[in-house]
């Protein structure tokens, strides 16, 4: 449980974050890398759908994409639940093999278009349902050939259509008003948005530490490693790397105007990439090992301690809360 | 819309407050006293439904089900608004999992259809049906369930293995021994679970009538003692009131905690936008009963009595006082206007899903793939509730700039000054 601090809310002189050079220089880039390598993705599929070289690469280079921007969960990826399309995750019941099986086994024609695709269960579309395609030996085979090659190009087609409508967004109208915060807007004044932004970094934090690195942890006598991230395709420690790096760009612009918690964020960061590196596992097979457990620990601890200075110094120094984010339920 | 509460606040406040200000702990106190009340009345309907559980065990009969089931939806009426107690109430979260944990492995507990599979990756005990099987091996150690009592559910199999989704207790689990499977998929209909499963000798359906029996007996018990447990925590010189009041600024956080959390990542989130994502009529919250529409429909309501300081309770009476309505009033009167107003929409988004259910619109039907109706209504709800978190966010920013003006916190001013 999570109380959220009244006391730490709007102190007088709060700083604000440097949102113009988030936007132009994390945001923009982010979304426009994810839209083009969705598009590579696509087109490598309609040439070759087997799931071989190529396509993985394909898969590989635009998951990466996705990952790097995956903690800013708010307005363009929250349109017509185009985040929850490119990544279901976690799945405690096992609704992507269950709903792509259905599919499969009926040959089900919505998988004809990408645009009859939208209407399909999120759990068989995105970037974790095609892992299942092109990793899983009980899904690599299943069914009919013709209708699997159907199904991997339709899902990448709607992969590159939910990535350019974010994009097309963010490059719209969403960065303005972020930039420019107005009454009518969806944030009135530059302190909302420090907090919109400050929210994605404690999100993003949370979510690595707690379902990317907690999941496959389980506890000491019920590890989990068949709950790891994208262990099909090996990508787990992956992502909890590739999400430290682009959550230390934003931790460091955010504190840009405060050199001395800068320092300790990125230091606080570095040590946890560091930790990472040290892990030859991944995807965290190991956690069930005492031995290499303990450095999947280690690395939760480095990304707890990253959160204790976020959520103490940086917010205080922002003068904001936590606010309310996806993972407060149960 | 907008100006009937502009209109409103002013008066209520100089009704209620002659004072400049509301006072935090007469806040604390009312909101201490509407939980105290809740809990209350679900203890209250819970005894019922215990009533009706052993006229039902003594004397199986079409009409004595029909008499559980009925004091099962009426139970559930209070027990939602409670809800809104979670996540800033240490206290109420650490309990919570025993009474209402959700969504469930029902195989644990007793027969299943075909079509709801085995043992999964995630769940080795997803079929163990503990009512056909008077021992078992659970995590490497046999279990004696020869006899099926509140101490098995509550120690041994709750949680077995670990596994959230093995729920043995609480009102879900009578839910499921009362209605059983839902198997309309998405069209209309609960579950349909006959009378006979209760029946004594020959006539009994679905075998060990006398183990089913057991079992929703020491689930409706425990449930009685759980609640019991929770409504004195809350009476003067109950611990969750003592907690509450032990520090008044933590204590409105508190409530603003649980508002936005219940709104949010609950309700919003999981409860709601992720069932229609899915397209799943297991992602119902009161699947077994289609008793959904209300479970979503008295969640929000707590959510806004809790914001306006007034709950009416089973008897009719109005528990009511100092409100965060109040508090936020006469901070900043357009923020209250503003917050009244979001949670009122929310809840005509919620009475619509409700209003639409009863009628015979279900909300496995709602959830359908294409159902492009059924969506509308859902996403209504998710959207209101969406929208009234930004405004306790709101809430949040300037309620506590207001506290640092008050009382010069030391700490925040002069950090070092902690350390001296």
């Amino acid at each position: 449980m999570r109380l959220i601090v009244l006391l730490l809310a709007l102190m007088p002189l709060a700083a604000l974050a440097d949102t113009r050079q988030i936007v132009d220089t994390q945001i923009l880039p982010g979304v426009t890398q994810l839209a083009e390598r969705a598009e590579t993705l696509h087109k490598t599929a309609r040439q070759n759908c087997t799931p071989s070289m190529p396509l993985k690469d394909a898969y590989s280079t635009a998951f990466d994409a996705w990952v790097t921007i995956s903690h800013l969960r708010f307005g363009p990826t929250e349109t017509d639940d185009r985040a929850f399309a490119l990544a279901f995750w976690p799945d405690s019941r096992g609704a992507t093999p269950k709903a792509l099986s259905k599919l499969i086994s009926q040959s089900d024609p919505i998988a004809q278009t990408a645009q009859g695709y939208r209407d399909v269960s999120i759990a068989a579309r995105g970037f974790y349902a095609l892992e299942f395609l092109l990793y899983d030996p009980a899904f690599t085979d299943a069914g009919k050939p013709e209708y699997r090659c159907q199904l991997i190009q339709t899902m990448t087609a709607d992969i590159a259509l939910t990535t350019r409508a974010i994009a097309q967004d963010w490059h719209g109208s969403y960065a303005t008003k972020l930039i420019d915060p107005s009454a009518d807007g969806p944030y009135r004044t530059d302190q909302e948005v420090t907090q919109e932004l400050f929210k994605a970094l404690s999100t993003g934090l949370q979510f690595t530490s707690e379902t990317r690195l907690g999941r496959p942890l389980g506890t000491f006598d019920k590890p989990r490693p068949l709950r790891a991230e994208a262990r099909r395709s090996d990508r787990s420690l992956r992502h909890v790397e590739l999400s430290l790096s682009a959550l230390q760009s934003l931790a460091l612009a955010l504190a840009s105007d405060a050199p001395e918690l800068q320092g300790t964020l990125d230091q606080r960061f570095t040590k946890a990439l560091e930790v990472a590196g040290r892990i030859q596992d991944p995807s965290f097979a190991g956690v069930a090992d005492p031995a290499s457990r303990l450095r999947v620990e280690a690395l939760q601890s480095a990304v707890e301690a990253i959160r204790l200075t976020v959520g103490l110094d940086l917010a205080s120094h922002l003068g904001v809360s936590a606010g309310f984010n996806a993972l407060d339920g149960d | 819309m907008k100006t009937a509460p502009l209109l409103l606040t002013p008066l209520a406040l100089a009704l209620a407050t002659p004072a400049f200000a509301v006072e935090k702990a007469d806040v604390l106190d009312n909101y201490a006293n509407i939980a105290a009340a809740k809990y209350a009345d679900s203890l209250t309907t819970a005894q019922r439904l215990q009533t009706a559980v052993d006229a039902l065990i003594a004397d199986p009969s079409a009409e004595a089900l029909q008499a559980a089931k009925a004091a099962w939806l009426a139970a559930r009426v209070p027990y939602q608004q409670t809800e809104v107690y979670r996540f800033g109430n240490a206290i109420v979260d650490d309990w919570e999992g025993k009474v209402n944990a959700w969504p469930l492995d029902e195989g644990l507990i007793d027969y299943v259809d075909g079509t709801y599979g085995g043992p999964s990756d995630e769940n080795e005990f997803a079929v163990l049906n503990v009512v056909a099987n008077p021992s078992f091996s659970l995590s490497g150690s046999d279990v004696d369930a020869a006899q099926i009592t509140p101490a098995l559910l509550e120690e041994t199999l709750h949680e077995a293995d670990g596994i959230e989704a093995n729920v043995a207790t609480g009102y879900h689990a009578i839910e499921f021994l009362l209605w059983g499977q839902d198997l309309n998929g998405h069209d209309a209909g609960a579950g349909n679970r006959p009378w006979t499963d209760y029946a004594s000798g020959d006539a009994c359906t679905g075998g060990n009538c006398d183990r089913r029996a057991e079992y929703l007996k020491a689930a409706t018990d425990l449930l009685v003692s759980d609640l019991d447990w929770m409504a004195a925590q809350w009476v003067e010189g109950g611990t969750a009131r003592a907690t509450l009041t032990e520090n008044e600024d933590a204590g409105i956080s508190a409530i603003l905690t649980g508002m936005g959390s219940l709104s949010y990542g609950e309700q919003a989130g999981e409860r709601m936008r992720l069932g229609l994502m899915l397209n799943d009529p297991e992602e119902e919250h009161d699947c077994f009963s289609d008793n959904t529409h209300n479970s979503h429909y008295y969640d929000g309501l707590g959510i806004q009595n809790v914001y306006l300081g007034e709950y009416v309770r089973i008897d009719g009476t109005l528990v009511s006082g100092a409100s965060l309505s109040g508090m936020v009033a006469a901070a900043d009167p357009a923020l209250d206007a503003e917050m009244r107003s979001k949670l009122s929409d929310t809840m005509m988004a919620l009475g619509r899903i409700k209003t639409a259910a009863e009628a015979g619109f279900a909300y496995d039907q709602m959830l359908e793939q294409g159902n492009a109706g059924g969506e509308a209504l859902i996403m209504g709800g998710v959207n209101g509730l969406i929208d009234q978190t930004r405004s306790i966010e709101r809430v949040v920013a300037t309620l506590g700039a207001d506290a640092i003006e008050f009382e010069g916190s030391d700490s925040l001013d002069n950090p070092d000054a902690v350390f001296e």
